[in-house]
């Protein structure tokens, strides 16, 4: 990186070069060599100075340690006590320091001066960005529409969610908030909650011995990929784990797996179900799948004995045969039969799936069908297999006592109409609805969240955001120049990950949550600023005691209020010298749903027992008038008494069972959705066909989009040193189409959707399945500065060093501009892998 | 097509530095021989050596600005090892120190058969020959002396530099012959000036004669042997990258039309000892033609040898 | 970076200076680079070290981070690599495979580039069998380059020096494993001396099949993989099936 490395003090000793490290002593004899933990200077062979931290560019927040050479950052690598990541970062974890370093970085506050969108900026000091925001929020305040303010972010740290969300903007007055946490996680979100009633899954690889995949790319993307990977790939190597992929192209997992199951798009729910139907027809669901399926609800009978359980589940599934599902799906159906009977005889084994099978339209009722899969089997929560996930639990300060009753634009929840359980919403459809709602927000801020590129129906998404009538203001706080930072009005320079305070609560794969604080390893380039510490600025403008004065102090107090961190962390300073911090004594979490209730806790004031369902539930808790209201509608019949819920009768045992989370189900594992079937649709998973897919011609072709190990979405195309790997995603095409179209490799391709078109290469290539064009979704950036997009952001620097040895064309297919904005019927989850397409070769 | 470590600034120093040798060694020869060119023995000789340097010393320019460091070129001086370019680099080094005195000897005033230097001129002529063929023969050693470029991995291809260059030596100085003898005011010069191309030219048709040969020797090998050399090969032969250039310009041009002119030249005098009579417009195409066939033959070989590679991993 | 002028990169810089002072003293270190035998600590008697690699190709996921690390770990430039993985590609679908294979120098034990070497820059370390560049020493003639059956050395743009993997001396020499075994995700590169029969890489290299690369060319090299895909795209002229090789480097073809 640019003038990382100070060496103008090494020029004294250049003559004798024998600074040159050849000449270093060598190591003692014998001794073994360490891992981690300590680095050098190449040129000077002075020690660098770690510094712990957690790592930003993907969901993933794998512990870090920087290492500094006089100031500079100098290098990354993993935290060697990180029980999550063990040591290891990614390629995009190692080249973070381009993020710090990058000559495109936005360095003061930008105030647009020609029309939106014309990428003509005038350099502003922060007391005139923040007096113009103030005088704006104090207004909505002062006419009592604070919801004015709406705010949007993509993935964030647990402590901005926290000091943003809950704190600043609820004292505030806004709820106008909308996470678009991932554009991944609805469906299978919902799947969970509606299931086991939490949201994420852990995979553990440590004790699985099989591993069965429906479109997972762990191997190269997921949202604890380090940590998973790393582990997946030990046991394949030393516990001769089997794995078994279902994917429509050989990603690298595929690759790696024992086999790859090619499967057209969209169809992995026909091929679990006859997994199912193949379990349960021929009995092999064993004595953990009866075990488990006491804890499962399978029917509107909340009472049904085991038994008749599993009758229920027969009758439900005979006519799933695998013949059935060869038809839809493509794939054998001996290979399903064999498969299926694999899976459920080994154990332990674990079922993962991923985007592949859930961002479809049919992504809950297959992901719900891979529950019931893992539940039958008995592989829910169990060592070896899928579990319920397992993190850090922090407490936060909370702010002013007395808030404003929380209000927000109705547009942000309007998707009832369309999606029957919109309770994680739909960010990536929110600008569409305000534009067909009415209501405008006065003002629209974006944070870490890249819109423009990342939804679908691109050339819409860009329309909304350039029209002032829809969005008379808009505040992008960023550190980088990307698609939709150009389309704003003001641009707020955030700190990076390198640079900024957090607290992070990601999953252990391990079962043991890792507390784990984000410190800065150097001063923010320029001008930037912490947006949260920005925050606590705005606060202190509009009046209002947040009761901490900045982000550094907020999460020193988050420290003090979670107990284990204060006590045996030893609070902020702890934190900061170690990084990461587990108990190690503590005891991986398995079975967490088996715990036995004790009576006397049963008998708490407020308890009740709903006959109906055999939950426990604490009135109180829950909210509602008296007991007696409580006792005649019922725990069912009360919105909102899953926050008083407490335990599952199964048999005559009490059982801490599967909480609800945010909707109201019971403490069951509910193969069986009574919520569902409210909304009418099937209670059991059940075979939902694309409609799209049905209707589909012979030339039609489906389109799906990738990640790919070296970029992280939008988010690391500024880095020279995986750009320079990953600059260039021909349209990958199975041979047998390619002929059929009259396509051969390298043939310049346009694709096009009632959306329009765009262009691309062809790869012909036998590692993706007839029928199918895939393309890797980091490429044909149009900013984002020089090596994502080629153009460098207003205000750029010159890097004459990388400028020089750049040796690519920024450039590639960027698909959303024809995959529509397409929520999935039951979450909102964006379809992005369901695009009916059609080829042609482009005439040159 | 790959980039080339190599490139042209390396091709040119091949070819110049070649000719310059060849050029010199073939002065060299003249020089000491006893009969056969008679009285013009001096003049050839002294155009060998006034345009030999020349080129070596351009093409060593060349290489030096084609390093990397070239400020630091004296490191090669440091140490002998036994790296082909190490000895090349001492050769070349010695070369162009003794063959500057060597034609200095011709350039003094009055220089002419038994001056006063002739004794030194002789001296310098024992030494040059062999080094001249060294600085000629290291080029092709260098490149021969590496498996990782099969194409290049036969000795073999030290010989056919060497002949190559001495060709291109003998081409240059009739080419210079042309220019400064023809027309000189010096009577014996002109006298004997058919006989001494005579001479040349059928020397020269040997070499190319030599030259097919190696190239035939060279083909023959990559095509019997069977791996790297013979996939190698390919890019010469007919439908790979440099076939046409290699046929066409190194092979026609550079070789078989010479040697034909040549030697429907010399044939006549060979066998029924007719009268030999030069023709100026063949003296310079003819010439000219081996000129460009030797730079082409660099430029294939060394552009062969870097895009291809060894065949399994 | 916030007075918005950077200055030339400070290496650059660095080598400048290198190169400047060089000249002083290219005869001494000359002597040393020949010698090249660093007197070990006094009193001890220097065992000597062979170190080698050995990647577990069935652990390597392609991920590359081996190859930003290395770029990392040395500030490499753009578009030239001393450490890099190449996608093996072959098959006829649905039967299809993709094997990924780590590359980096093979610290050969017969190194063609130390042969060719005119300056004496490259040499083989006698005390543990690396072989390395001395940055100081090296003209650029670039003849090692060509010599190096593995393509695994380039002229770097901003030294104007020949570079490779030096197996990261600077990190061992302290008692620290290369930056790209440190970071390897699937723990797929292991690093150590194979002279010690105790060591782990030797107990994997005695009770594990394993390959070198392209060992008909008398390299014996010192880097060696289990389960390594040998296929090269040369083998699509046999018909039977496709093999795509996928390098990532700017020099797209193998070499
Ligand atoms: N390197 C990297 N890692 C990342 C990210 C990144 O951008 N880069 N992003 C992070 C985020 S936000 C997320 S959400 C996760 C996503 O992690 P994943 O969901 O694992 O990754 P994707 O590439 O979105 O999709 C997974 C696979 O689905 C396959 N697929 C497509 N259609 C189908 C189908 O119909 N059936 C089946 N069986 N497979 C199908 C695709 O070929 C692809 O291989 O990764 C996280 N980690
Ligand atoms: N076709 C297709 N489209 C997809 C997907 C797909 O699989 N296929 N995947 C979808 C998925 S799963 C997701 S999660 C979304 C993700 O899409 P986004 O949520 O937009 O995430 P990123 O692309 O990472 O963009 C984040 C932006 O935040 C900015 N940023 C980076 N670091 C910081 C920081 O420290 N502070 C601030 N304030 N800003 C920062 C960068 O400019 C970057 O462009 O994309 C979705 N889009
Ligand atoms: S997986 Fe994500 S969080 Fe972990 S190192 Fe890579 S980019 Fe960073
Ligand atoms: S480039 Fe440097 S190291 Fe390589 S052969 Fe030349 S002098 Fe030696
Ligand atoms: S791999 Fe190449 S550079 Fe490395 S030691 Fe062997 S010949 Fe030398
Ligand atoms: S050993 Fe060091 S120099 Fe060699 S490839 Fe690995 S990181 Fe790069
Ligand atoms: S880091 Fe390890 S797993 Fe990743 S590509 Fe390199 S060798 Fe393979
Ligand atoms: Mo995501």
């Amino acid at each position: 990186m640019v003038d990382r490395r100070n060496f103008i003090k090494l020029g004294i000793a250049t003559a004798g070069a024998q600074l040159l490290p050849i000449r270093k002593v060598m190591a003692e004899d014998g001794t073994p060599l360490k891992h981690g933990g300590e680095d050098y200077s190449q040129f000077s062979g002075n020690q660098h100075v770690a510094v712990p931290s957690i790592c930003g560019q993907c969901p993933s927040r794998c512990a870090i340690l920087g290492y500094l050479d006089d100031g500079k950052l100098a290098k990354i690598e993993g935290h060697p006590d990180s029980i999550r990541n063990q040591g290891r970062v990614c390629a995009k974890g190692q080249a973070g320091a381009a993020k710090v370093y990058d000559p495109d970085r936005i360095l003061t506050p930008l105030r647009r001066v020609g029309p939106r969108g014309q990428g003509e900026w005038e350099k502003i000091s922060w007391d005139e960005a923040l007096d113009e925001l103030t005088t704006r929020l104090k207004k909505f305040r002062d006419a009592g529409t604070p919801e004015k303010f709406v705010f949007h972010h993509g993935w964030i740290s647990d402590s901005a969610e926290k000091l943003i969300d809950d704190v600043f903007l609820a004292s505030y007055g806004t709820g106008s908030i909308i996470k678009q946490t991932c554009q991944q996680q609805s469906a299978r979100w919902t799947a969970h909650e509606l299931t086991w009633g939490a949201t994420a899954d852990n995979w553990d690889f440590d004790n699985a011995r099989y591993v069965l995949n429906f479109g997972s790319n762990v191997l190269e993307a997921h949202t604890n990929f380090v940590s998973l990977a790393k582990r997946l790939t030990k046991s394949t190597v030393d516990h001769d784990l089997k794995m078994m992929t279902f994917d429509v192209r050989l990603s690298n997992t595929a690759a790696n797996s024992d086999r790859w199951i090619p499967i057209k798009p969209g169809t992995d729910l026909a091929v679990v179900l006859a997994m199912c139907n193949v379990v349960m027809s021929e009995d092999l669901y064993g004595r953990d799948g009866e075990k488990f399926i006491d804890f499962c609800l399978v029917s509107e009978n909340y009472n049904a004995l085991p038994g008749e359980k599993i009758v229920t589940l027969k009758k439900h599934l005979a006519d799933y045969t695998p013949e059935w599902a060869e038809k839809i799906s493509g794939v054998a159906a001996q290979d399903i039969r064999q498969i299926a009977r694999e899976f459920a005889i080994t154990k332990p084994a674990c079922i993962i799936s991923s985007r592949g099978a859930a961002a479809h339209y049919n992504g809950v009722q297959t992901e719900r069908a891979i529950q019931m899969l893992a539940a039958i089997t008995g592989n829910i929560d169990n060592p070896g297999g899928r579990c319920q996930a397992v993190s850090a639990q922090w407490t936060y300060p909370t702010g002013p006592k007395s808030k404003p009753v929380s209000r927000k634009l109705s547009f942000i929840d309007d998707i009832a109409s369309t999606t029957a359980l919109p309770q994680f919403g739909a960010g990536h459809s929110v600008l569409r609805r305000i534009k067909e709602s009415g209501e405008r927000p006065g003002l629209y801020m974006w944070y870490h969240h890249n819109p423009a590129y990342a939804n679908g129906s691109t050339r819409e998404t860009v329309e909304i955001l350039k029209d002032e009538s829809l969005l008379p203001f808009t505040v992008a706080v960023t550190p980088f120049y990307d698609e939709t930072a150009a389309l704003a009005d003001l641009i707020l320079p955030d700190a990076t990950y390198l640079e900024r305070y957090d607290i992070e609560a990601a999953v252990s794969p391990g079962q043991v949550p890792e507390y784990a604080l984000r410190q800065p390893f150097v001063e923010p380039q320029g001008e930037a600023r912490d947006f949260k510490d920005v925050c606590c600025e705005l606060a202190k403008r509009l009046d209002i005691k947040l009761g901490f004065k900045s982000a550094e102090k907020f999460i020193d107090k988050a420290c003090k209020l979670t107990i284990v961190v204060k006590k045996k962390a030893r609070g902020f300073r702890g934190m900061q010298k170690i990084g990461v911090w587990h108990d190690k004594k503590a005891q991986p979490i398995y079975f967490a749903y088996r715990e036995r209730i004790e009576n006397a806790t049963l008998a708490d004031d407020g308890v009740l027992l709903d006959e109906a369902t055999g939950v426990y539930w604490n009135w109180k808790t829950a909210e509602v008038e008296s007991e007696a209201k409580a006792k005649s509608i019922g725990y069912l019949g009360t919105p909102g008494a899953f926050k008083g819920y407490v335990a599952q009768r199964v048999g005559y045992a009490a059982y801490s069972g599967f909480r609800p989370g945010i909707l109201n189900k019971t403490g069951l594992f509910e193969l069986y959705s009574p919520l569902l079937a409210a909304k009418g649709m099937p209670g059991l998973p059940t075979y939902v066909e694309i409609p799209d897919h049905v209707k589909m011609s012979d030339d039609e072709m489906i389109l799906t989009t990738f990640k790919v190990n070296v970029q992280s979405l939008s988010n690391t195309g500024n880095g020279g040193w995986l750009t320079e790997i990953h600059h260039e995603n021909p349209v990958w095409i199975n041979p047998v189409s390619a002929t059929a179209r009259g396509i051969i490799d390298g043939d310049a391709l346009i694709i096009k959707s009632p959306l329009g078109e765009v262009s691309g290469t062809a790869m012909v290539t036998p590692t993706v399945a007839p029928g199918v064009l895939a393309v890797s979704t980091h490429l044909g950036r149009w900013q984002g500065g020089r090596y994502a997009s080629g153009n460098p952001a207003p205000f750029a620097l010159g890097d004459h060093r990388h400028d020089e040895h750049q040796w690519w064309q920024a450039g590639g297919t960027h698909a959303n501009w024809i995959i529509p904005d397409n929520p999935e019927p039951v979450s909102g989850q964006q379809c992005w892998m369901d695009t009916v397409v059609t080829l042609e070769k482009a005439s040159s | 097509m790959h980039e080339l470590t190599w490139g042209l600034p390396v091709i040119a120093y091949f070819f110049l530095a070649g000719m310059g040798a060849g050029a010199v060694t073939v002065s060299g020869s003249v020089l000491l021989r006893k009969g056969g060119f008679g009285a013009s023995r001096f003049s050839v000789a002294r155009c060998g050596a006034l345009i030999g340097p020349i080129p070596v010393m351009l093409g060593t320019f060349l290489i030096v600005f084609e390093l990397g460091q070239p400020l630091r070129a004296g490191n090669l001086f440091h140490l002998i090892n036994l790296s082909p370019m190490s000895i090349g680099s001492w050769f070349l080094n010695i070369f162009i120190i003794l063959s500057v005195l060597y034609a200095m000897t011709f350039m003094l005033p009055g220089s002419s058969p038994g001056d006063r230097f002739s004794q030194v001129r002789r001296g310098l002529a024992w030494v040059l020959v062999p080094l001249g063929i060294g600085v000629a023969v290291y080029t092709g050693i260098m490149l021969g002396a590496m498996p990782a470029r099969p194409f290049w991995n036969s000795p073999i291809l030290a010989a056919l530099f060497t002949l190559s260059a001495l060709s291109s030596g003998v081409a240059s100085i009739i080419l210079a012959g042309v220019v400064f003898r023809r027309k000189s005011k010096d009577v014996a010069i002109r006298s004997d000036y058919e006989n001494s191309s005579y001479l040349l030219i059928t020397s020269d048709a040997l070499l190319i004669a030599g030259e097919l040969l190696v190239i035939f020797l060279f083909l023959l090998f990559g095509h019997l042997t069977i791996g790297d050399i013979k996939y190698a090969m390919l890019a010469i032969l007919p439908g790979g990258q440099m076939a046409l250039l290699f046929w066409g310009l190194v092979v026609g041009v550079g070789l078989l039309i010479p040697l034909i002119i040549e030697l429907f030249q010399v044939m006549p005098k060979l066998l029924h000892n007719r009268e030999f009579k030069t023709i100026v417009s063949l003296e310079v195409a003819v010439p000219l033609a081996i000129l460009i066939g030797g730079f082409t033959l660099r430029y294939t070989i060394v552009v062969a040898g870097q895009i291809t590679a060894p065949t399994t991993l | 970076m916030s007075n918005n002028s950077k200055p030339v990169t400070n290496r650059r810089a660095f080598v400048q200076k290198l190169v400047g002072g060089v000249a002083a003293t290219t005869v001494a270190s000359s002597a040393v680079a020949l010698s090249s035998a660093e007197t070990p600590p006094e009193g001890k008697k220097a065992k000597l070290k062979s170190y080698a690699m050995l990647i577990d190709t069935r652990r390597c996921i392609g991920c590359h981070t081996c190859s930003v690390s290395c770029k990392s770990e040395f500030d490499v430039p753009l578009g030239v690599t001393r450490s890099w993985v190449e996608y093996t590609e072959k098959g006829t679908y649905p039967n299809v495979s993709r094997h990924f294979l780590p590359r980096l120098c093979n610290q050969c034990r017969h190194p063609q580039c130390v042969d060719v070497c005119p300056t004496g820059a490259t040499y083989k370390r006698p005390q543990d069998g690396i072989v390395v560049v001395d940055s100081g020493q090296c003209i650029g003639c670039k003849y090692c380059i060509q010599a190096c059956p593995y393509d695994a050395r380039f002229l770097n743009p901003e030294t104007k020096v020949a570079e490779k993997c030096d197996f990261c001396i600077h990190r061992v020499s302290k008692g620290l494993v290369p930056s790209c075994v440190n970071s390897c995700i699937g723990e797929a590169r292991i690093f150590g001396d194979i002279s010690d029969p105790n060591s782990e890489i030797s107990r994997l290299l005695t009770t594990n099949p394993t390959t070198v690369l392209r060992p008909g060319k008398g390299t014996e090299p010192q880097v060696y993989y289990i389960g390594a895909d040998h296929s090269d795209e040369h083998e699509n002229n046999r018909g039977w099936y496709d093999v795509r090789i996928t390098t990532h480097r700017k020099e797209k073809g193998r070499r």
